[in-house]
């Protein structure tokens, strides 16, 4: 039995030689075998169970969102970078390889289902991902065994300046202004969010699909602010707009953009003690 | 050489008013830098996990209030002028030292009196802006001050209306007034936006009675026996019947009663009133 504390129990993602240990606050890792009952005339019972698709696994994490440096030239963390190389792949309609994903001993080759990234006010950014394990040719689509796996223990203590902080994050280029009004919004948070649709494609044969392609993605961003925008245009102008979130001690800033986006919707709520807050959400298709 | 710092060399000035009568001052915040925690953790990062605050705690005598030509639009006693939306900031001085604050608003005023006693007022604040010393106070804005006189009342020249002590000693009360407060952060600032003074106002009073023939409720919320009481305390300049300070609150619902005997002490009740007052 492999008893493994949460401080052993490290997510890392590699890509083309390049990894980074993410710093997770949650992973959940699970592989399915779908299997069928077969019935036939005549028979009582059941034939069996057997394979209704390939075997297959499914890995999500929630991480604090690091800015440790440029990841194929994209400032921030591995995972936005991966997300931002994807968004180019789906919209291009490229094949892409899978990323190494290691889980507490468990690793194996993972395609980018979702990403999304919160802010708020005061607070340390967070993100979150989700990856599908589909394997390739012989290769299984996970392997390993629960072990301890970690980095090395550094005893110091430090200020976290490569972590996204709502703090020194400026997102004021996306407050609603309205030309009647007296001032711009007050901008207190924003979630982003993207989801990737891909096609493994599987031959007789083989368990396995030889390649996965991405066919088309679509991202979210919600901004909570507190003003509220009535005077939605039906075919409103597209716009290509920079989400960046910076962190403590002015690090560079982790850079997220979105292309041909438009403001879909727009609503406000209120709660007990608490000012009404308005929200809009913009959408941008790859 | 060691030294040390006593009570005559330390002072507190709120919006450029000095207030007197101090018994006590407690100023203190409390980092929000928290370590990151993640699976897989190798090292200790902080972080700042919410707004940034500090807390200021105030006793004192009230001894001084503001000329009556205020009243107008003001109460006398400096501090319950801060129970409304104006934010202060002050300088607390001990020997060559200062401690700074800004955006301060308050969130309990208290008075309390007993026989024998002075009356004494209790704030505690918190302070939203800048606190310390350091590179932060390269600005620093004071709002308009208030000057008190030396004004003493007295436990024997107040006046308590309630219809309750006829016949029963009142041997000490209580007003204690929460007015909530919402900062507002956007993104980008460790300062709120703006601190909403929030609503409802929640007013306790508690007396305390040698008893006579005070008589208990009935603790079950029964609607035609549900004690509803107007208390005005008035306190009076010692020895005079100049009227310094008035708490006056309609319609509080008596919210508990206590009891206590003993064999060395008379029988005594204590009550309390709550209301709830909106803005």
């Amino acid at each position: 039995m492999a008893t493994v504390f949460y401080d052993k129990a490290a997510v890392e993602v590699t890509h083309n030689g390049v990894s980074e240990q993410l710093l997770a606050t949650d992973c959940s890792l699970s592989f399915s075998n779908a299997q069928s009952p077969l019935y036939a005339i005549g028979s009582k019972g059941t034939l069996g169970q057997f394979p209704a698709g390939a075997r297959q696994g499914d890995l999500s994490f929630s991480f604090l969102t690091t800015l440790t440096g440029t990841y194929f030239g994209v400032n921030g963390n591995i995972i936005n970078s991966l997300a931002s190389g994807v968004k180019m792949a789906a919209s291009n309609s490229s094949e892409v390889s899978g990323v190494e994903i290691k889980f507490a001993g468990v690793s194996g080759s993972g395609y980018l289902n979702s990403y999304g990234v919160g802010v708020q006010s005061n607070s340390v950014s967070s993100s979150s991902c989700g990856f599908t394990f589909f394997g390739s040719g012989t290769q299984l689509p996970i392997t390993g065994r629960l072990d301890n796996f970690a980095g090395q223990t550094i005893q110091t203590g430090k200020l976290a300046t490569g972590v996204a902080h709502g703090r020194y994050t400026n997102l004021d280029n996306f407050a609603t202004s309205l030309t009647a009004g007296d001032s711009a919004a007050n901008v207190f948070g924003a979630d982003y969010s993207i989801s990737f649709n891909h096609n493994p494609v599987y031959k007789v044969g083989q368990e396995f699909p030889m390649t996965c392609l991405y066919t088309n993605a679509q991202e979210t961003l919600g901004v909570t602010e507190d003003v509220f925008q009535s005077g939605l245009a039906f075919d409103s102008a597209a716009n290509n707009l920079t989400l960046t979130l910076s962190g403590l001690g002015g690090n560079y800033g982790m850079e997220i953009g979105l292309s041909g986006a438009k403001q879909v919707s727009t609503a406000m709520s209120a709660g007990m003690d608490d000012i009404v807050r308005t929200q809009k959400n913009l959408t941008a298709v790859y | 050489m060691l030294g040390r710092i006593r009570r005559e060399a330390e002072k507190i000035t709120i919006n450029n008013s000095g207030i007197q009568g101090v018994q006590s001052i407690n100023a203190q915040y409390e980092s929000v830098a928290r370590p990151l925690d993640n699976l897989g953790i190798t090292e200790i990062q902080y972080a700042p996990q919410g707004g940034q605050t500090a807390s200021l705690q105030l006793n004192t005598l009230l001894i001084n209030t503001l000329e009556a030509g205020y009243s107008g639009s003001y109460s006398l006693d400096v501090m319950q002028n801060f129970t409304g939306d104006i934010p202060f900031s002050g300088i607390i001085d001990y020997g060559t030292e200062k401690i700074y604050f800004s955006q301060g608003y308050l969130e309990t005023y208290s008075v309390s009196c007993a026989i024998g006693e002075i009356p004494q007022t209790s704030t505690t604040s918190t302070i939203y802006g800048d606190f310390g010393t350091g590179v932060l106070f390269s600005e620093y804005d004071q709002g308009s001050s208030l000057i008190p006189s030396l004004n003493i009342p007295s436990y024997s020249s107040m006046e308590v209306n309630l219809d309750e002590f006829t016949t029963n000693r009142m041997t000490s009360f209580s007003v204690d007034i929460a007015t909530p407060r919402v900062p507002i952060y956007t993104l980008n600032a460790d300062k709120p936006n703006k601190v909403i003074a929030g609503t409802p106002i929640e007013v306790n009073v508690n007396f305390s009675l040698d008893v006579d023939d005070y008589k208990i409720k009935n603790m079950r919320l029964v609607p035609d026996e549900t004690i509803f009481k107007n208390a005005t305390i008035t306190l009076k300049k010692n020895n005079s019947d100049t009227t310094l300070l008035s708490y006056s609150f309609d319609n509080m619902l008596l919210t508990s009663e206590s009891f206590q005997a003993g064999v060395g002490s008379n029988a005594t009740a204590n009550f309390n009133l709550r209301s709830f007052i909106l803005r």
